[in-house]
């Protein structure tokens, strides 16, 4: 296809993403490195009937024109970064020197807002991920042995947990947890302990989120493996049976090889998609027990009376960083993949 | 592992099928007593004596004089508007999914028939623009947007959606449209066609599965959306997901739970229809991908 | 109609060389056929020529027009595809109709030159089922009606039998030879089947990794191929090829002593000749040697030697029985045979 065609063909899809993905992300960065001005104080002088005395008061004009003059806020480098709501930099450097275990330094480090919210959506991408994928493989695996005629509506119920809103889903799955829901009661009966509910308890918190990443998560492992055990040679199957293989060893050895490159790709979608955790935060409102930090950007940007850009933005070059960490690997295979074939 | 495979010995069958069982009630469960719950009142949904109570609707025949109860459907629809945000809703998905098939469908055609070594990079660009978190991205839109006094209007949300739709719809025709034959656009050039002739005539004719496919996966991410929709739309253009969180807030103060309740189910009902309809082609969808991926 | 040039046109991609300085005229109404092995640049050439591929280095001219710029559309070519290339969408009758539809030729005479290439291909039983519930055959046709159903500069084919069973293949040639000879539209035919290029063809052009080995009728290729690629390649089985040295007008190697030849003529070289052309010898043949494998092939016996290494076939009658290992005798007189140089493969002419 000659330039000039490929160029009209492409145009208005690359100028929505330059547009809207591209330029945003190097607002972010920009956006960064401003804070938020400060009130404009001035002092008056208040003369009464008792005399003269000097107040400093906020100058509510000024501060408004210095906002719409420069809305970006003024210059603060890398503050933002290095600040008590981001990485913390000092904090860390305190608790280090004073802590007198590296069991409480971890743990106060841990009350840090951004080390929180990252550590729970490491966990909850490393946790949810592999336990998807798991759980799908072993429904495909049981699926494709049921008769013909059931297969149908059951592929219809195991894709609703996948397909419905995030917030909706979460939320669902939070009613049944809370204490008065059907779940969270039974569970307080179970243990025998009233005060094991939601708000009171984050360990319960967490684990309900990681029930719902993985109920979300399940079902396109499942589709996929599914489509790809559709496709496991039979030959293969049927002489590793002459062979003597037993049923496990067939999975094992003809089965699971087959679907490995599909388990990469399901891998590496599902932990992309975990990666920006967001929703069920807000739908179980986590936030005091577990905070992600696609959350964190959230609530930035959400905040009453002032929204946090700066702050939201420096939070979001962090996570951007991390998924493109995430992603290194991919591309280094296909940088190479691709040399190797135009060489 | 076709049936030739061998008969399978009795206890494993039944495990397998307390396995299934297991899981269904695990996926479904939960809808089918979010839908039941949201005819009751929330002394039953979140009964304090009981889940016996939400299945028989003691407290729900005692407030209402019937165990079933439209309440909540009604303080949601129309005391609260929730209507407005469903026509919203439309609105946005449907502008969302076609504008980004008509943008699709052109690239995707594109870099699948382009040897070229830019479109293989435009694919990995996509793929690393496909894994940013939308809320960061977001974090980008707010000032310019207030800057430019676009914020706000429906319209505004729908390009954002549709761009950052964009890297996904392009990935899937662009794998759609590899596995249609070459040799049937060139032949309509040489019958006499343009480049682009030849894409409208011949090529988008047969192929429409893929473009219905990729259609309700645009689809699916509108009507999922909280991330933009929730920070991008005013008050009185709020779809359904923020409204629905909006009434949260206040909602559970007032003790209207189920307000809330009854909104989730609402906009529930249009995804089992897809799914009721369309499965097929989701789950060609989901596996396309992964085969080229 | 028109004549068709090529000017030292090249194809590169990258340092990868898919067609290499091809020239050639290919004067009006011609029925020219490209021939060669998988992947030596056919449909490269072919493709050029429609427009579908742009051109590295050179020209094409179609008619008095430099066409190396022109859009596939502007440049009035019909070409069927070796997949056909139907659109599946459309009927047998849209589908021929689509060139004129496209072209916008006046609706009125749609129908009746549908009809027309319809009825040369005879397809009028089929107008409007689907491609999809036609036979290969048929689909053959269709593709071939539609590139019938205007009168372009020039008809381009690629392998268009390649996909038809052998049976349906002498037939379906046969419809092709007969449309060129109503038509007498250029054509351009591409083909890795030699029988094919040798019934078809005014002439034949052999291509090997991209170069040009020889141009010419098609008994001139066979009678007096250009190189040992060309002799190798065309006739069934092909021409038997023995290393050796000539001294003296003598041509000698293991098993095998030939004279008689032109003693101008010394050093390395290889001989070539036609198994049909040999003979078995009762005695004093120029071969000798034991029989390596025979078969049977109804009309004639074959027999395979060894020879100065290579195995070399000769046609006997069909009555003509023995054993495997019996050794026989072979008469290869030096009028049958083809000298080529043994390092360039070149032919050497003998007077
Ligand atoms: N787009 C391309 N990029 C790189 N190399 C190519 C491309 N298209 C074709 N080639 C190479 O050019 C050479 C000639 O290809 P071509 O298709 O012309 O062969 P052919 O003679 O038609 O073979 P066949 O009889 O198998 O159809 C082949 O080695 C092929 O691999
Ligand atoms: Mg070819």
């Amino acid at each position: 296809m000659p330039h000039k065609t490929f160029f009209w063909f492409i145009l208005p899809s690359v100028v929505a993403m330059i547009l809207f993905i591209a330029l945003p992300i190097a607002s972010v960065v920009i956006q960064s490195v401003y804070v938020e001005h400060e009130r404009v104080l001035v002092e008056v002088e208040n003369c009464g009937p008792f005399g003269c005395s000097t107040e400093v008061r906020v100058d509510t004009e000024a501060t408004e024109q210095l906002r719409s003059e420069q809305p970006l806020g003024r210059f603060n480098g890398l503050g933002t970064y290095l600040n008590r709501a981001h990485l913390a930099v000092e904090e860390v450097g305190t608790i280090v020197s004073t802590s007198a275990s590296i069991g409480e330094a971890l743990t106060r480090i841990y009350n840090l807002p951004f080390y929180k919210a990252f550590l729970f959506t490491l966990i909850y991408c490393f946790v949810v991920t592999p336990l998807g994928i798991m759980l799908g493989f072993t429904i495909a695996l049981a699926v494709n042995t049921i008769p013909r005629l059931l297969k149908g509506p059951v592929i219809f119920f195991s894709l609703l947990p996948m397909i419905i809103t995030p917030l909706i889903g979460s939320l669902i799955l939070y009613w049944m947890f809370s204490s008065n829901g059907i779940l969270g009661a039974t569970l307080q009966t179970l243990f025998n302990d009233p005060t094991l509910t939601l708000r009171q308890s984050p360990a319960l918190t967490w684990i309900t989120l990681l029930v719902y990443g993985v109920w979300t998560a399940a079902p396109f492992s499942f589709v996929v493996f599914y489509a790809g055990l559709q496709t496991v040679p039979g030959d293969t199957l049927e002489s590793a049976m002459i062979d003597g293989a037993s049923r496990w060893e067939r999975v094992r050895f003809v089965i699971i090889p087959h679907l490995a490159p599909l388990a990469t790709f399901v891998g590496l979608v599902q932990l992309m998609d975990n990666f920006r955790v967001f929703e069920p935060i807000v739908g179980f409102s986590s936030e005091a027990s577990a905070t992600s930090l696609s959350w964190l950007v959230f609530n930035d940007l959400v905040g009453q009376d002032s929204q946090a850009f700066g702050s939201a933005a420096a939070t979001s070059v962090i996570t951007i960083l991390g998924v493109v960490i995430l992603l290194t690997p991919v591309l280094i295979r296909t940088w190479r993949d691709f040399n190797a074939k135009g060489a | 592992m076709s049936a030739s495979v061998g008969k399978q010995p009795l206890y494993l069958k039944a495990a397998i099928s307390g396995f299934v069982i297991l899981w269904l009630i695990v996926a479904a469960f939960p809808f089918l007593w979010t839908v039941w719950g949201s005819f009751k009142v929330e002394a039953d949904f979140f009964s304090r004596v009981g889940w016996w109570n939400a299945i028989v609707g003691t407290r729900t025949e005692l407030q209402t004089g019937s165990p079933f109860t439209g309440d909540g459907y009604y303080g949601a629809w129309v005391t609260r508007d929730f209507w407005r945000a469903v026509v919203n809703t439309g609105i946005v998905t449907i502008s969302v999914t076609a504008i980004s098939l008509v943008l699709g469908t052109l690239g995707g055609y594109a870099l699948a028939r382009s040897g070229h070594k830019y479109a293989f990079w435009i694919l990995i660009a996509a793929l690393v623009f496909r894994a940013m978190p939308h809320i960061t991205l977001v974090s980008g839109y707010l000032l310019p947007f207030f800057e430019l006094n676009i914020w706000g209007h429906l319209a505004t949300s729908i390009i954002v959606l549709v761009a950052i739709n964009q890297p996904f719809t392009l990935w899937m025709l662009h794998s759609f449209f590899l596995s249609i034959p070459k040799d049937l656009d060139e032949s309509a050039m040489v019958d006499g066609c343009t480049r682009f002739q030849a894409f409208r005539l011949v090529v988008i004719p047969v192929m429409w599965p893929g473009v219905i496919t990729t259609g309700l996966f645009s689809f699916l991410l509108a009507y999922n959306d909280f991330a933009v929709t929730s920070m991008l739309l005013s008050q009185d253009n709020q779809t359904m997901v923020p409204k629905i969180s909006s009434f949260l807030g206040s909602i559970q103060e007032q003790g209207n739970v189920m307000y809330a309740v009854a909104a989730v189910v609402s906009a529930t009902v249009p995804l089992f229809i897809l799914v009721l309809f369309f499965q097929r082609q989701i789950v060609s969808g989901l596996t396309a991908g992964a085969v080229k991926g | 109609m028109a004549q068709i040039r090529l000017k030292n046109v090249c194809k590169r991609w990258g340092s990868f060389v898919g067609v290499d300085n091809f020239d050639l005229e290919i004067p009006d109404r011609e029925f020219l056929v490209l021939l060669g092995p998988s992947g030596c640049g056919k449909t490269t050439t072919m493709r050029m020529i429609a427009g579908l591929e742009t051109v590295t280095e050179g020209e094409i001219w179609l008619g008095d027009r430099m066409v190396n710029k022109l859009e596939p559309k502007d440049r009035d070519i019909s070409m069927v595809f070796q997949s056909y290339g139907l659109y599946p969408n459309m009927t047998v009758y849209e589908n021929i109709r689509f060139p004129l539809r496209v072209r916008r030729i006046p609706k009125e005479e749609h129908d009746k030159r549908v009809m027309r290439a319809a009825e040369m291909v005879e397809l009028t039983d089929f107008l409007h089922r689907r491609p999809a519930a036609l036979s290969g055959g048929q689909r053959q046709r269709v593709a071939l009606a539609r590139a019938i159903v205007r009168e372009p500069n020039a008809f381009l084919m690629d392998e268009p039998l390649s996909n038809l069973d052998a049976k349906l293949r002498v037939s379906t040639r046969a419809q092709i030879k007969n449309l060129h000879h109503t038509l007498k539209t250029t054509t351009i035919y591409v083909t890795h089947d030699q029988i094919e290029a040798m019934t078809l063809a005014d002439r034949v052009v052999v291509m090997n990794k991209g170069v040009v080995q020889q141009v010419g009728t098609p008994t001139e290729i066979y009678d007096t191929p250009a190189n040992t690629f060309v002799a190798g390649f065309i006739g069934s089985p092909a021409m038997n090829l023995i290393a050796g040295t000539m001294k003296d007008g003598v041509f000698s190697g293991q098993n095998i002593s030939v004279s008689g030849f032109n003693k101008s003529i010394a050093g390395e070289v290889t001989l070539g000749f036609r198994a049909e052309d040999a003979n078995v010898a009762t005695e004093g043949g120029e071969i000798s040697a034991p029989i390596y494998s025979i078969e049977l092939l109804g009309e004639a016996t074959m027999i395979s030697m060894r020879v100065a290494g290579e195995l070399v076939s000769i046609k006997a009658a069909k009555d003509f029985r023995a054993e495997i290992g019996d050794t026989i005798s072979a008469s290869v007189p030096a009028g049958i045979c083809h000298l080529f140089d043994s390092k360039t493969g070149a032919r050497i002419e003998q007077d």
